[in-house]
Order: structure tokens, then sequence, then C-alpha cells
């Protein structure tokens, strides 16, 4: 048993440390939570060759496999070298060969390269279920290639619909799929379906004028899921053409200060999700002064405060004409220790470049 | 083309308060109508309803209007000289022609008996077109009487029982319809006889199973349903049941038919 | 008279229509399917070949286009209603046969049932001309040939379409100019002669049965299966029940329209009166009632078929997933159990 490792190293390999000495636990990237089922074989071999036998669903939609000692992981890693190359190099089209958009050689035999940015993961999204609005697993694979690999912690969550079963709303940077509801009041019969399940699924935005027995709508708090689509007998509701987003911004759990992310965008285009992404990297390093610290987004976004976020991350993003951006931001988090950030000022993070 | 569905103004000739909800309006015109036969009521921007033709005369139809829904709401708004729009006459009335010469017994509920109210004026004026009639007409409350000067009229004319169903009131009964079924003399009608049943449909449900029980002949009964209706022309569907069409082939029906129709 | 298109001629062939009629085909509406997406296909104005979905079969049926979700019956001041006016322009319907003899049906309630003829049904009606679309077999929801609705040979022109272009039959010659010299080639469509479904109707001719029947548990299954959302009756290619609403234009409470407006025997209220309760107030009394009709009191009243075509689009569009075929074969199911119960007797 060696007992001189440094676990910081493995866990930047996404191996996490066991409390068995000198075991670790793999963590497999799953962008969206969705693969063919042919790597179900790939884990079972890598547990029962090199692991424990065992197999856990990672909270954020890795495989992990327990049990790993730790001079077998550079066979592991060898062996792991088609899953990457074929999840993130093909799938997602990821570039192995760049760190945070910076040039940085990959050993294909060494496995992953970082931790940084988190597994995105996804609930099943419109692939199958009924109230989906987006392709979530579609859009992970989308975003992989601007996030990872990178150094910098990002965790995301996509949420197929404003249900959030994928809680978008706990995470730095939560994205739900979202419509906007077209009307074709040619087709209604004002039966009133779909104020009902607006009524009881939704925001309650939706009335039976009774003068002309057609159906208003309060546009403002409409959340876009779509319940009144699916509950329109006579397609009188449909979505919009295009699948929108909102993002969630801050949610996090934790130790020190939990708290439900709020809303930063609403009805974007996946282009301006995609801008924004891409200016992820260049916000986290301006904060931490160009030096990746184990600190995730949600934490940056504090320590930078919500308007800087706002200018550096929606650089050169052309937002869309129906996107909707928060002026401010007011998290309520939860504080365990009463007046939690009241403290000497020696004690305060930075942010930006420190002289 | 012939629009079975367009409605023709007339003009309220007089509106008379029966009860607190329901009041008699007269309107102008000459249409000719069976007894027991019914009309769309239409009033621009609020809709149509059926409602029966409660009296007629020389140039003039009554209807009695229970105030209960949106189109009556906008009726009751309306005075003498008002516009009222109507189409019809529709469906089929009362066999009067096959009443003619018999003892007929008439049995209604409330505002049941507005669908019977121009036939029994009809038995008033012409006593002998038929041999006799017996009138139970039932109501919920003292509230609920309509034609009041009627009921008294045809008190002389007709051998009456009016009751009302858990209230007193001097020279009534008190108690459901049903319970006087047994009070007409049946025997003493030779098997000469109709009977003529309208009201709610639990009424008319139990009304013709006590009537059955009395050793009433099944196919000497009729009764008036009333539906649901958007067209009145066999359209619409809405007051379909089974095979009929209320609208066409009711509001008359015989209870040989009625009593098969399932909703 | 036959003839074979490509594309391009198809187009013209098209574009010549449409000057002299209105016409009508399945069309795809990109992501308006009740799940994201997902589209819906449904009668629309069609200007060139590719417009027209001939693969698969519409989700909403070619009534649409005769009988529309709604329509304006009269326009209205404070003292009169003027009719709303009817289609100037002839109307060529490309439908299935499925289609084509739904509308045989729903003429015999709007242009027969008790001596009325319905003017906006009739209007529309006798403007119409159908270009049959030979039906390349349906999917796993039809039963056209159990229904006996799988042949017609009321079109004017017959189409059978590929990707390559469509072959043409011609027999009404009130379309033979439109092809002028292009060289006559043999076509005679055929039908669809077996579905991958077939339904037995049962025998509901004995009243005592029908009566049992009503009664039976067999509909309590709807009471917590159907949602009684209507999406089968505004899909069913024969519905024809509808609501007449008066709608007040904006700012002129004095102005507005009476409308026909589609409704359902399946959405609750459908046989309220005012201040009364329903008489159907389940969704199994409901899904009792629609079935009975479909397969035998339309039938009961009107004579030669059932009112139910076996186009498959109430199984198609149910959110529940009911299927009409299961629910036939449940009702004879229980035909049967009735009628053993009542020869004991």
């Amino acid at each position: 048993m060696n007992h001189d490792i440094n676990v910081k190293k493995m866990r930047l390999n996404c191996f996490r440390q066991s409390k068995v000495p000198g075991e670790f636990m793999l963590q497999m990237r799953v962008p969206g939570g969705m693969v063919d089922a042919k790597y179900l074989s790939v884990i079972q071999h890598i547990a029962e060759t090199w692991g424990d036998g065992n197999f856990h669903f990672g909270t954020r939609q890795t495989f992990d496999i327990t049990g790993i000692k730790y001079e077998n992981i550079p066979a592991v890693n060898e062996y792991l070298e088609t899953y990457i190359r074929e999840v993130d190099e093909e799938l997602c089209e990821v570039d192995m060969n760049m760190v945070a958009h910076e040039p940085h050689p990959w050993d294909p035999k060494s496995g992953y390269p970082t931790i940084g940015a988190r597994n995105i993961s996804g609930c099943v999204g419109n692939y199958h279920c009924i109230c989906g609005n987006i392709n979530t697993f579609e859009l992970a694979r989308k975003l992989e290639n601007i996030i990872f690999p990178s150094h910098y912690h990002i965790k995301i969550n996509i949420s197929g619909c404003p249900n959030d079963c994928n809680k978008a709303h706990l995470c730095d940077f939560g994205i739900i799929g979202v419509s906007k509801m077209t009307y074709h009041a040619e087709r209604c019969i004002g039966c009133g379906a779909c104020v009902r399940a607006c009524e009881h699924g939704a925001t309650r935005v939706l009335s039976l004028n009774e003068g002309i027995a057609k159906i208003d709508k309060d546009p403002c708090c409409c959340v876009g899921c779509g319940e009144c689509v699916r509950a329109c007998p006579t397609s009188a509701w449909t979505r919009g053409e295009k699948p929108l987003y909102r993002v969630i911004l801050g949610g996090r759990t934790g130790r020190q200060t939990p708290r439900t992310g709020k809303m930063f965008l609403n009805w974007a285009s996946e282009d301006v999700i995609v801008g924004v992404l891409k200016n992820w990297q260049k916000f986290s390093a301006w904060v931490m002064n160009y030096k990746p610290e184990y600190l995730h987004g949600g934490h940056l976004i504090d320590r930078a405060g919500y308007k800087k976020f706002k200018e550096l991350i929606l650089e050169g993003v052309e937002l869309n004409p129906e996107c909707m951006v928060a002026e401010d931001i007011f998290w309520h988090e939860t504080e365990y220790r009463s007046n939690f950030n009241v403290k000497p000022i020696e004690m305060h993070h930075t942010a930006g470049p420190q002289a | 083309m012939m629009n079975p569905v367009q409605p023709k103004p007339c003009t309220i000739l007089d509106v008379h308060k029966e009860s607190a909800h329901e009041w008699t309006f007269r309107v102008e015109t000459d249409m000719k109508v069976d007894h027991g036969q019914f009309m769309q009521l239409s009033i621009p921007k609020i809709g149509e309803c059926p409602i029966s033709v409660s009296a007629q005369g020389d140039g003039w139809l009554e209807f009695t209007i229970r105030n209960v829904g949106k189109v009556t709401n906008v009726i009751f708004e309306k005075t003498a000289g008002d516009t009222m729009f109507l189409r019809g006459p529709y469906g089929k009335g009362w066999p009067v022609d096959q009443f003619k010469g018999k003892h007929v017994v008439i049995i209604t509920g409330g505002t049941g008996l507005a669908p019977v109210r121009s036939m029994l004026n009809l038995f008033a004026s012409q006593p002998d077109m038929v041999k006799s009639v017996h009138l139970i007409s039932g109501f919920k409350n003292e509230d609920g009487i309509v034609f009041h000067k009627e009921l008294e009229a045809w008190k002389e004319r007709f051998s009456t029982i009016y009751a009302l169903d858990n209230d007193t009131k001097d020279g009534w009964r008190t108690g459901m319809v049903t319970a006087f079924v047994k009070e007409i003399p049946w025997d003493s009608f030779g098997g000469d006889y109709a009977v003529v049943v309208v009201g709610p449909p639990p009424m008319m449900k139990f009304t013709g199973l006590e009537l059955l029980k009395n050793g009433v002949d099944v196919e000497k009964i009729w009764m008036s349903f009333e539906r649901k209706m958007s067209c009145a022309v066999g359209k619409c569907g809405h007051c379909r049941i089974d095979e009929t069409y209320v609208c066409l082939d009711g509001p008359v029906f015989p209870y040989t038919i009625a009593r098969d129709l399932v909703d | 008279m036959g003839y074979t298109l490509n594309r391009q001629q198809a187009d013209a062939l098209l574009a010549a229509l449409s000057k002299d009629y209105t016409v009508y085909a399945p069309k795809r509406f990109l992501n308006q399917g009740r799940y994201s997406a997902t589209d819906v296909i449904r009668y629309a104005e069609v200007e060139r070949f590719e417009d027209i979905v001939w693969q698969t079969k519409s989700d909403y049926p070619a009534k649409e286009v005769l009988t529309p979700i709604q329509q304006a019956l009269f326009y209205f001041t404070e003292d009169e209603y003027r009719e709303s006016k009817g289609p100037k322009k002839p109307i060529l319907i490309l439908a299935r046969p499925c289609d084509i003899n739904a509308q045989h049906i729903q003429a015999k309630i709007y242009a027969g049932n008790g001596g009325y003829t319905d003017l906006y049904y009739e209007r529309v009606r006798e403007m119409v001309k159908f270009a049959m679309m030979e039906c390349c077999g349906g999917d796993d929801t039809c039963f056209c040939v159990s229904m006996g609705t799988n042949k017609t040979s009321d079109y004017s022109l017959a189409f059978k379409f590929s990707d390559d272009g469509v072959q043409v039959q011609v027999t009404d010659n009130a379309f033979a100019s439109y092809f002028g010299d292009l060289p006559q080639t043999d076509y005679t469509p055929s039908f669809v002669e077996e579905n991958e479904l077939k339904v037995t109707v049962p025998d509901l001719s004995d009243k005592e049965v029908r009566k049992a029947l009503k009664s039976h548990p067999m509909w309590q299954e709807f009471n917590s299966r159907c949602i009684s959302c209507g999406a089968c009756t505004v899909a069913c290619s024969t519905c024809t029940c509808f609501t007449t609403r008066d709608v007040i234009y904006g700012d002129n409470p004095e102005v507005g329209e009476r409308r026909r407006v589609t409704s359902s025997c399946q959405i609750a209220g459908f046989d309220q009166m005012a201040g009364q309760r329903e008489f159907r107030s389940t969704a199994a009394d409901r899904m009792r009632y629609k079935v009975l009709h479909k397969f035998h009191d339309y039938k009961a009243r009107f004579g030669d078929s059932h009112m139910c075509v076996g186009c498959g689009r109430c199984t198609h569009r149910c959110p529940e997933l009911i299927s009409i075929s299961a629910t036939v074969n449940k009702v004879s199911a229980a035909v049967n159990e009735i009628k053993a119960g009542l020869a004991q007797k």
C-alpha cells in the first residue's frame, strides 16, 4: 500500500479519495446523463477488473466506480481512453488538447485532464418526456466542449421544462427549457382545459374570457412550461418554433451558504446560452486573478458582484429580441451562523486582478 | 337557401311577473305554434335559449321564463316595447287530436306547468273537446307558484289538486305530486284517458313509476323533455339521447319512448 | 383518363388548380404538436406539391374545411342579424377515402336530420369537390376496412403520391382541361383492402341488451382513465357537435357576431342547462354516450352505416392512450356477457 499519494492530483484526474487509504472512486463524465447503453459493459469491466464490483450513480450523473486501488489507476486510465474519445471527443466534439481555451497537450492514456467543470447533468428532456421543451442531452453535448476541460469549476444542470426535475435552481448555472406559446384563437373552442392546466400545474396566467369564450393570458407570469399545449384538445396552443431557455444563476448546496438560484436570463436563445458560457472561463479567471481555486461558480459571482458578472459574461453576446436579463439579483441565503458575512476585513475575499 | 337558424325580431307587448324568478313575456308575432312546441329566444351578444310557448293568442305568443342563465338574465331586463328575437317553432307538441274526447290527466311540477298552459286554456275555453280534465300541479313552495290567476280559473272548470312540496297554503295540499296520483278516479275513465306529465327529470321519473303502480296504461302517458340545445334543428347534438333528438322528435314523447331514453 | 406527373408538373397542376379552386390538403405545421419537437398535420391551403403530406395520416380530419372549429353565423348590430357569407371560390379537398366517406355521414346530420338543411354546411358542401388521395395503408390505429369506409367513388380526381411526383386519375371532365397535352398513362386508384387492426362491431339491436350495456361496469374504467378533454371528438372525422356563442367586438358592445364553435360530448357541461345538473356527469357516462353514438345510435337513426369511419384519429390523439378499437372490443365482450345472462333467464 502506497501511503504517499497526492490526493489533490488524483481528484483533478477524477479519482476521489476513499475512506479506505489507497482506494479511489472513478467519476466518468456522462454529459446530459445520456449515453449509449453499450457503455454499461465498460463500467462493468472496470468495476469487476479494478474496482470492488460495485457501481454508484453519481449525484451529478457520472458513472462512479468505487474501490479502485491506487496502483491500478494507470491501467484504468489507459482503458478509459476509448470511452473519453467516444463520449467527449466524438459525441461532444471536445478538444482534449486544450484546457480553459489554452493549448495543453493531452496524454490519452492519462484519463481525464481536469475535474474542473463538472459533468453537465440533465433530465431526460423531450427525447422522452411528455413535458420536456428541449432536448437536454443534445444541449449538454454542445456545452461540454465549451466548459471542459477546464480547471475552473462550474456546475450546470439542465432541465427540460420549468418543473425543473433536474434542479437547475440548485447549481451555478441552471438551464431550463421553455417555450413562448402561440395562441391560435381560431382553433380555440373555449373549453378551458388550458386554464385548468395552468391553474393546477403552473402559474395561473390563463383565464377564460366569458364574453368572447377565448383565453386571456397574463404573459408576464408565464413560465413557458407548455402545460397549456399539452392540455389543449384542438392544438389552439402551440409552442414557439424554436426552443428558448431560462437561466437560473448561483444556486448551490453546501455547508456555508446554501441557496436557490435566481433568474438571470429568460427566453434566451441557444446562441445566447452558448455565448454566455464561452465567457465563463474568462470571467472565472478574472475573478480569481487568473489562478484557479477549488471554488464553484456561484461563489465567484458573489466575489465579483452580480453587476460585474453581468458585464463580463454578456461581453460580445448578441441577445435575441425576446431575451430578458436580470438587472440585479438578490439571493436569499441560508446563513447557519448569524452575520456570517461580518468578519475581519483581512478575511474578505478579493475579486479581479490583484496588485 | 333558407336559413333555419335565422332569428326574427319581435316586439315585446307585455311583461308579467308570475313569481320572483319566473316572468311571462308576451311577444307580438303571427307565428302559429302547436301546443307544447318551443322556440329559440335570441338575444344578440348574449345567445339563445329554448323556451316553450306557454300561451298563444291572436298575433301573440307568451313565454314563461325562469331567470337562471346569462340569456334569461338579459331577457329579464327587457320591458314592453323592446325587441326580442325569435326562431321556430320547433319540435313536436302535445298530440291534442289524440286527447280529444278523452279524460285528460295533467300532472306538472313547478314551471313544468308552462308547456301545458296553452293546452289547458284550450280545454278550458272548449270544454266539449275532452270528457274531463284532472290537473295535479305541484310547486316547491309558495314563491314558486306561477299562473295564479289561471290556477284559480281552472279550479272552476277542471278537477284540480294543487300542492306545495313542504309548505302549507290555504286550499292547497302538502306533498309531492306523486302522492296524489292515486286520487285520480282512474277506474271511472273506462280506459278512455290520456296522461300528461311535465316537470323536472326526477319528478317525471317518479310520477311515471307511480302511474304504472296505479295501473295506468303505459301507452297512454306523455311527457315533455327539456334538454340543452344550441340549434334546435338536429345539428348541434346537445339534446341527443340515443338515436333521438329532443329538438326534433320531442320535446313531447310518449312514455314508451321516454322511459327508455338514457342520457 | 390517367396522367403521371413529376414534381414540377405536379406543382404546375397545383398552381393551375389554385386559380379556380381553393385547394386544401393535409399540411405539416412544424413543432405544433402536443409534445415538443413534434408536428401537427392538419388541413390547410396548399400551394406547392411538397406542402402536401401524403405519407402519413393527418392528425386532424378533412371535416375542418367544411365545418371549421369556429365560424361566423351572423353579424349583429342592436336590431339586426346579418348572415355571414359563404365561400365564393370552389373548393378542392385532397382527402383519403375515410375522410370522403365521413362527409356522407356528416351530411346526413347537417343536410338531412329532421328535414332541416344547415345553410352553413350546405353552402360549403356544394362548392366542394374531392381529389381522393390513394391511401398508402394508414397506420396501426386505422380500421376503415372493418367499417366499410376504405373505398369511395365520390371524387373528381384521384392522386397517388410518391417522392417523384403524382399519378392522377381524372373522373370528372371539368378537370380534364388542367392536363392539356400531357400524355395519358394508366392509373386506377387502389384501396386499402386490409388493416392491421380489425374491429367487430357488436350487435346492439336488442333494446334489453343496450339497456344492460349502459349500466355495465365496463364504463367505470374511464372514470380513472379518461380526462374528458374532448381531443377524440375534435379529431373525429364525423363528430358534428357544436355550440353557438355570441361575441362582442372590442370597444363597441353593440356590435358582434354569433359564432358556431366545435363542442364535445366528452367535455363537462355539454348537456348542462342553466341552473341544472348535468345528465352525464362522469367520464364513464360521456364515453358510453360517444361510443354508442358511433357504433349504434347514428345507424339506428340514419340507416346504412355506422358513424365511425375507422380513421383511428381519436385513438391517435388521445393523450391518455385510450383506444377506440380496444373499447369496442370491450363492448363486444360485455355484450356477449349480457346476452349469455339474458339467455339464462
